[in-house]
C-alpha cells in the first residue's frame, strides 16, 4: 500500500533504534509507533494503551523446563506414579516416546505454599519462592511444536517458520530505544543459543532492530576494542578528520540522510567503545549485591553474572534484554538435571526481582520466565521426561503486574490445558500489550501482508488481569 | 488436530504449522469471498510494447538517447522536474565496474576510459563488462537473494548442505552465459521433467560425456534450488509436516521468484488481495507433490567403479582409528611411559598416513570438479517420489489440519490462466513442473518478463519501477512507468530473453548516466525519492561488494570462480554467537581467505558477521530488496575488526610499493586505488597533517602502522562505500 512506504522509507534513512540514536534531534525516544502514527494516514495508528512496563527481561530457561517439576503441581499424578498412560491421551506425538507403553511419573520434588498469596512453587525454587506474591504464573501455556528448533523459532519469533523478527525486535520496532550509548536490544547466554543468531534476528524487519549478542566477558560486543596499533588519541584524531572528509562529501550530496546518519554513527561508535565494557564490568557493584546474585559461587556465578547485567542494562534504558540459562533438556533423569539447573538460576533471578524492586525499577520492568515447552508426565527412560508443548508453565513479574496469582490450568496429570489457554501468540501480545502496544497494529508489510509477532493469534490478551489485583 | 483425523485420510498438514502460517485475522476470513473473475490488476494483462513517446517540444530533447529516455524524460517533465546533467566519466566508470562485476576499477582502467574521447567508449565499455566472467558472480548473487540461497537448513542444528554451492556456481555460469531467462526460469522449476536423461555415459566413448548430456545435467542443476530450504533437523520425527512445510517452502519460493506474487496468504484462505485462491494455491502445491529432492551423482556410472575400487583405503583409516581408539583405553588414566608416548605418536601418525593416502579424485579422467575425500560428488535437485509415496494434497478448511475437505488435483492458477488462456489443468504429480514452466515462459506471459525486467532494473538503479519486486498483487506498488516497464518487458521477450541485451538497453540509457548529486531545490521539493529518475540514485555498496572492494585495494583480492564455499577465519569476539565452533570449519589455505564475498559461506543460523552488520539477506524466505541500514556496528567495524586492519595494512604495502612511503606520493596513489581520483590540494594537506599529527600524538606503535591507518581512514569514507 502507498501509505505504508513513507514509513519504511523513514527507517531506512533515520537507521532508528541501536544506530539512529546519535540523530538525537531526530529520535531520542521517538519510536515507529510515533512515526508511523504520523505519517500513516491509511488509519492503520498504533494504539497506545496505557504502557505500564518499559523494559522487559526474558529469562529463558533453553531446553524445555518441566512445569510439573517448577510451578505446576500435579498431585494425582503422584497418586497414579507407575500406571500407564490413560488410552484417551496416547494419539498425541511426542518427539522421543512411544505414548502406547508410556508410564505416568510423579513429580520428584515436593511443593509448598508461599506468601499471602500461597502461591504454589515448588522446593527446586527456595530464593524465587520468597516472591511468590510478585509472582503471576501462567499454567497454561501450550502450542504445537515439540521439537527443540522450531520451539526455540516459535517463542522466540511467534512462528515456527524462519525469518521473521523475533519479539525483542517489535519491542524495539514499536518504541524505539532509551540508551544513548548501548544498543536497545541486547541477548546473553551461559552457554549457547540453540538456534544460533536467529535467536535476537530482526527477520525481515531492517537490521537495526535486531538483537546484539553481548558476551558476558572478554569483549561483551564485536568490533567494540581499539586497535592495538592505535591509542584512544589517535582513533580520535582519525575520525575528526574522517569526519571533515565524510561531511564534505555530504556537502556536495544534498538529499541523502544515510550520509548524516553514517557521520553520525561514528561519533556513537566512539562511545560505545567506553559504555559497553563500563557496562560490564561489575567490579565496583558493591560486595553485598554481587553476594546477592551469587556471582562469587561456582554454580550461579553466570546466570547471577548475567542477571546483574541485565539489571544495569535496564537502568540505562536498554528495551529488550534476552537471557538464555542452557540444559534444561531432561531425557534422562529429570529432576537431577532440573536440580542442578535450578541451583545456577534460582539465586540470580530472586536476586535480579529483589534488585530491581529495591530500585524502583520492578514496577517499570516486565520479567518474564519461561522455556520452549514443558515436559511430560509420562517417563522416558531413566526417570526422564521428554518434550512437551501440549501445557506448560511460564511466569511474569514487574512491568505493572500484580503477582500472587495463577493463570489457566492443565488437566489432572498435567498434560493438556483445560483452562485459558495462552498460546505462544498470547504471551507475546501480553508482553506487548503491557508494553503499551497493540499487538494488532504492531505491524510490518512483508511479502505482501501486514504482519505482526502475534500472526493471526494473541486473542487471549492477558495484560488487563494480570495487572489487577 | 492430527490425531482427529478421518479414517482414511491423508494427513498433509499439522496443526502446529497453521497457528503459525494463517495470514489474516480470522473474523476476516469469514468475510473473505473473493470473486477471482473479477480481479482488474494491471499486472495480469499482457505486457503490450507501448509506443515510445515522441519527445517534441520538450526542453530536454538531447537527453533523449534511447527509448528508456523517452518516457523518462516525458514523465520528469510532465512533473516539473528537471534531469540532472551526465556524471562524470570518472563517476561513470566507477559506476559501471561496481554495477556490472561489482569490483572496482584499477586506477589504469579508469585512467583508460577518462581518457578514451572516442564516441563509443561507454558501450564498449559495457560490453567489456559483460563479458569478464565476474559479471556472472555480481548478477548471480542478486538472483542467490532472490531464491532465499543457503548452505545450510537453519534451526536447531543447521544441517550443513554439502553441495547447494552447485547450484550457486550453476547460478554464475547462466548469468556469464547469458542464458536465455526462459531456458534459465524451466530449468530451475523442471530441467529434470524438460530435459529427462539418465546422464550415463555414452555407450561407444566410455569416458566422455556428450555436449548433449552435458546440457541435460546443467539443466536439471537448475532444480537444485529447491534443495536448500529451511530444514528442522528432526523433521524425520514428523514427516508429514516435514512434507507440508518443503511443499509451502516451494511453492511460496516459486510464485515469489517467478511470478512476483506473494503465495502465503493463500495458504488459509483466498488471498484477500490477490487473484490466487485456496484452490490456486493447494493446485501448485500438487504440482509439486510428486518431487522429491534426489542426490545426483556428478561422475559417470564408470568413474563411480573407479572410485569404489579405493574403497578399502577408507577402511585403512577407520582400522587405524580404531587401533588408536583401543590404545587409548589402554592407557586410560595413567601418565604413558616414553615408549607408550612413542607408540601414541606411530599411532597418530598412521591415521595421518591413511588419511593422506586417500585418493582426492576418482577415475583416471574424471569430468566433474571434484572435491573431498573420496567422496562421490554428487548435486541435490529435483526428481520424482515412487507413485505410490506421492501424497494427496487436500484442501484444508482455513489452512486447519483438522479440516481437510476436497482433494486438490494439480492445476495453474485459475485467474492467471485466464490472463494468459489456455487450460489451468495439469498432469497430476509428475509433468506438472514442466507445464508450469512452459506455461510461464510463453512469451506474452503478464507477469515473467515483466518481473524480471523489474529486478534488473531494481537492481541498477537500486529501485524497481514497481518498487516492490516480489510483489506485483494488489499489496505491491503500482509501477512508477507503466509504460516503460511493458516495454520492456516486450523487448526482453522479443530479444531472446537476453539479460546481457537488458543491460546494454538500461545502462547505454541517458537516465542511466545522469549524475547522482544534482540538488536542484525545485527536483527535491518536488520527487525527494527520485521516484521519477530525475537523477541517478546513490547506492551503498552491498556487504559481498564491501568485501570485494576492501581487498580489491589492498590487492589481496583472489579472484578464482566457484567451488564449495570458503570460511575466512573469524577473531573470537565475532566467531561467539556460533553454536559449535566445528561449524565453521576455516579454511587452511589463506589465499581462500581473500576469496569474493559471495563465495563465504552462507549458514543459516550464523550469518558471516560483517555481512550481517550490513544488510546482507535473512535467506529463509525469497530477499526482492536488501535493506540499506544504517547503523553503529557498521562504523566499529570499519574502525576496529582486526581483518580490516589486516587489509589496511596490505593496501599501505601495496603503495609503498608503487610509490614509496614518501608520504605526498603515499596519500596521491592512495586515492587514486581506493576512490578512482587524485585528493584535492586540501585533501593531501589534510592526510599529511593527520600523519603529522598522529606521529606527534605517538597515536600508534610505528610508522608503518600510520600509513595503515590513512588505508583505514579512506576504507571508513562514504566516498569508500558509497558509488555516486
Amino acid at each position: 500500500m502507498h501509505q505504508t512506504l513513507p514509513r519504511r522509507e523513514f527507517l531506512e534513512r533515520s537507521g532508528l533504534g541501536f544506530g539512529s540514536i546519535a540523530l538525537g534531534h531526530l529520535l531520542a525516544n521517538e519510536s515507529v509507533a510515533d512515526s508511523a502514527s504520523r505519517s500513516d494516514p491509511s488509519g492503520q495508528q498504533l494504539s497506545h494503551k496505557l504502557a505500564t512496563a518499559k523494559h522487559v527481561i526474558f529469562l529463558f530457561m533453553q531446553g524445555g523446563p518441566s512445569h510439573l517439576e517448577t510451578f505446576d503441581p500435579k498431585p494425582e499424578l503422584v497418586k497414579r506414579d507407575g500406571q500407564l498412560l490413560p488410552d484417551s491421551y496416547k494419539s498425541f506425538d511426542l518427539a522421543q516416546i512411544n505414548t502406547a507403553d508410556a508410564k505416568l511419573m510423579a513429580c520428584g520434588v515436593p511443593f509448598r505454599k508461599h506468601g499471602e498469596s500461597g502461591l504454589e512453587i515448588s522446593d527446586l525454587f527456595p530464593h524465587l519462592a520468597a516472591h511468590a506474591d510478585d509472582l503471576a504464573v501462567i499454567r497454561s501455556c501450550y502450542h504445537d511444536s515439540f521439537i527443540h528448533g522450531p520451539a526455540l523459532t516459535l517463542m522466540n519469533s511467534g512462528t515456527s517458520l524462519l525469518g521473521h523478527p523475533s519479539a525483542g525486535s517489535w519491542a524495539v520496532y514499536g518504541l524505539g530505544c532509551e540508551s544513548r550509548n548501548l544498543p536497545a536490544y541486547i541477548a546473553m547466554t551461559d552457554g549457547m543459543f540453540r538456534n544460533g543468531s536467529a535467536t535476537y534476528s530482526s527477520g525481515f524487519l531492517p537490521a537495526v532492530y535486531q538483537g546484539t549478542y553481548l558476551r558476558t566477558e572478554g569483549d561483551p560486543i564485536q568490533n567494540l576494542t581499539r586497535l592495538s596499533q592505535l591509542n584512544e588519541t589517535g582513533q580520535r584524531t582519525l575520525i575528526d578528520q574522517l569526519n571533515v572528509w565524510n561531511r564534505r562529501h555530504q556537502a556536495s550530496r544534498p538529499g541523502d540522510s544515510r550520509l548524516d546518519a553514517r557521520i553520525a554513527n561514528y561519533e556513537l561508535a566512539f562511545r560505545m567503545q567506553t559504555a559497553a565494557p563500563e557496562l560490564i564490568d561489575i567490579s565496583r557493584e558493591p560486595s553485598a549485591i554481587r553476594e546477592m546474585y551469587g556471582i562469587e559461587k561456582g554454580a550461579t556465578a553466570r546466570f547471577g553474572r548475567m542477571c546483574l547485567l541485565a539489571r544495569r542494562m535496564v537502568e540505562q534504558g536498554v528495551r529488550y534484554v534476552h537471557l538464555v540459562n542452557n540444559d534444561w533438556d531432561g531425557h534422562g533423569e529429570c529432576l537431577k538435571n532440573h536440580q542442578s539447573q535450578a541451583e545456577k538460576v534460582d539465586r540470580p533471578i530472586a536476586a535480579l526481582l529483589a534488585d530491581l524492586k529495591q530500585r524502583g525499577l520492578l514496577e517499570s520492568t516486565l520479567v518474564v520466565w519461561t522455556g520452549e515447552f514443558g515436559r511430560t508426565p509420562i517417563m522416558q527412560g531413566n526417570r526422564g521426561r521428554d518434550h512437551h508443548p501440549y501445557g506448560f508453565s511460564a511466569w511474569m513479574a514487574g512491568g505493572g503486574i500484580c503477582g500472587g496469582k495463577v493463570i489457566g490450568a492443565t488437566d489432572e496429570l498435567g498434560f493438556h490445558v483445560v483452562d485459558d489457554k495462552v498460546h505462544v501468540n498470547d504471551l507475546h501480545a501480553t508482553m506487548l500489550s503491557l508494553l503499551g502496544l497493540d499487538h494488532e497494529r504492531l505491524t510490518y508489510l512483508f511479502e505482501g501482508r501486514n504482519k505482526r509477532l502475534t500472526d493471526v493469534g494473541g486473542f487471549n490478551d492477558l495484560a488487563d488481569r494480570l495487572c489487577k489485583g | 488436530m492430527r490425531n482427529q483425523r478421518p479414517a482414511g485420510t491423508v494427513p498433509i498438514v499439522l496443526v502446529f504449522v497453521i497457528a503459525a502460517m494463517t495470514c489474516g485475522g480470522y473474523e476476516r476470513l469469514m468475510k473473505t469471498a473473493f470473486a477471482a473473475e473479477g480481479v482488474d490488476l494491471w499486472s495480469l494483462k499482457k505486457p503490450v510494447k507501448s509506443t515510445v513517446p515522441e519527445l517534441v517540444e520538450v526542453a530536454h530533447r538531447e537527453r533523449v538517447g534511447n527509448p528508456i529516455d523517452a518516457f523518462i524524460l516525458q514523465r520528469i517533465e510532465r512533473e516539473g522536474l528537471s534531469p540532472a546533467p551526465q556524471a562524470e566519466r570518472r563517476t561513470l566508470v566507477r559506476r559501471a565496474y561496481f554495477d556490472l562485476i561489482g569490483l572496482p576499477p584499477s586506477p589504469e582502467q579508469v585512467a583508460t576510459f577518462v581518457n578514451d574521447k572516442s564516441a563509443d567508449a561507454w558501450p564498449r565499455l559495457i560490453d567489456e563488462l559483460l563479458e569478464s566472467k565476474h559479471y556472472g558472480e555480481r548478477w548471480g548473487r542478486h538472483w542467490l537473494d532472490v531464491v532465499r540461497y543457503a548452505d545450510s537448513g537453519g534451526y536447531e542444528t543447521d544441517i550443513y548442505y554439502r553441495n547447494a554451492w552447485r547450484y550457486r556456481d550453476y547460478v554464475v555460469k547462466s548469468f556469464n552465459d547469458d542464458k536465455p531467462y526462459n531456458r534459465f526460469v524451466q530449468e530451475q522449476i523442471a530441467g529434470d521433467e524438460l530435459w529427462p536423461d539418465n546422464l550415463d555415459l555414452d555407450p561407444k566413448r566410455v569416458y566422455v560425456v556428450s555436449d548433449e548430456k552435458k546440457r541435460h545435467l546443467e539443466a536439471r542443476l537448475g532444480t537444485g534450488m529447491y534443495a536448500f530450504g529451511p530444514l528442522v533437523h528432526e523433521s524425520g520425527l514428523d514427516a508429514q509436516k516435514l512434507c507440508y512445510e518443503r511443499l509451502t517452502d516451494w511453492v511460496d519460493t516459486t510464485g515469489s521468484a517467478f511470478l512476483g506474487l506473494t503465495m502465503g496468504c493463500a495458504r488459509c484462505h483466498d488471498h484477500k488481495f490477490d487473484p490466487i485462491t485456496q484452490r490456486d494455491y493447494f493446485g501448485l502445491q500438487a504440482a509439486f507433490a510428486g518431487s522429491i529432492e534426489v542426490q545426483f551423482p556428478l561422475l559417470t556410472a564408470m568413474e563411480i567403479n573407479d572410485t569404489n575400487q579405493f574403497y578399502p583405503r577408507i577402511i585403512a583409516v577407520e582400522e587405524a582409528r580404531t587401533a588408536y581408539k583401543l590404545f587409548q583405553a589402554r592407557v586410560a588414566g595413567r601418565e604413558l611411559t616414553a615408549e607408550e608416548k612413542e607408540e601414541k605418536r606411530q599411532r597418530l601418525e598412521a591415521i595421518a598416513l591413511r588419511v593422506l593416502e586417500l585418493p582426492r579424485n576418482a577415475g583416471s579422467q574424471p569430468s566433474s570438479p571434484y572435491v573431498g575425500l573420496m567422496e562421490v560428488p554428487t548435486v541435490s535437485v529435483l526428481g520424482h517420489e515412487r507413485p505410490e509415496l506421492v501424497p494427496t494434497i487436500r484442501r484444508l478448511e482455513r489452512g486447519e489440519m483438522s479440516d481437510p475437505r476436497e482433494t486438490i488435483t494439480a492445476a495453474l492458477p485459475s485467474t492467471l490462466v485466464q490472463a494468459t488462456g489456455g487450460s489451468p489443468s495439469l498432469p497430476g504429480p509428475f509433468g506438472s513442473r514442466k507445464e508450469l514452466a512452459l506455461w510461464l515462459t510463453q512469451t506474452d506471459h503478464p507477469l515473467t518478463a515483466r518481473v524480471m525486467v523489474n529486478r534488473v532494473w531494481h537492481w541498477h538503479f537500486g529501485k524497481g519501477i514497481v518498487s516492490t519486486p516480489n510483489d506485483f498483487g494488489m499489496m505491491g506498488q503500482s509501477p512508477s512507468h507503466p509504460e516503460l516497464l511493458d516495454w520492456l518487458a516486450v523487448e526482453f521477450a522479443e530479444h531472446g530473453w537476453s539479460m546481457k541485451h537488458l543491460h546494454r538497453l538500461i545502462m547505454r540509457s541517458k537516465t542511466y548516466q545522469q549524475a547522482s548529486d544534482d540538488g536542484a531545490e525545485k527536483n527535491l521539493t518536488i520527487d525527494p525519492e527520485n521516484r521519477f529518475l530525475w537523477r541517478m540514485n546513490r547506492r551503498r555498496l552491498e556487504a559481498e561488494a564491501l568485501w570485494d572492494a576492501v581487498h580489491s585495494v589492498s590487492g589481496t583480492i583472489n579472484l578464482e570462480i566457484g567451488g564449495r564455499p570458503v570460511v575466512p577465519p573469524l577473531a573470537e569476539d565475532e566467531i561467539a554467537a556460533l553454536r559449535e565452533r566445528w561449524q565453521w570449519p576455516e579454511s587452511a589455505d589463506p589465499k581462500q581467505h581473500t576469496r569474493r564475498g559471495m563465495y563465504i559461506l552462507v549458514r543459516r543460523n550464523f550469518k558471516f558477521p560483517m555481512f550481517d552488520v550490513f544488510d546482507a539477506p535473512v535467506s529463509s524466505v525469497s530477499c526482492p530488496a536488501r535493506d540499506v541500514t544504517t547503523v553503529a556496528p557498521q562504523a566499529l567495524w570499519g574502525l576496529n575488526n582486526r581483518s580490516v586492519f589486516k587489509q589496511a595494512n596490505q593496501f599501505a604495502e601495496r603503495v609503498k610499493k608503487e610509490v614509496g612511503a614518501e608520504p605526498p606520493a603515499f596519500v596521491e596513489r592512495s586515492w587514486v586505488i581506493a576512490l578512482g581520483r587524485s585528493p584535492t590540494d586540501i585533501e593531501q594537506n589534510e592526510a599529511l597533517n593527520l600523519l603529522q599529527k598522529m606521529t606527534a600524538e605517538a597515536a600508534s606503535t610505528d610508522s608503518a602502522n600510520l600509513l595503515a591507518t590513512l588505508c583505514l581512514a579512506l576504507y571508513n569514507t562514504n566516498e569508500f562505500l558509497f558509488i555516486d
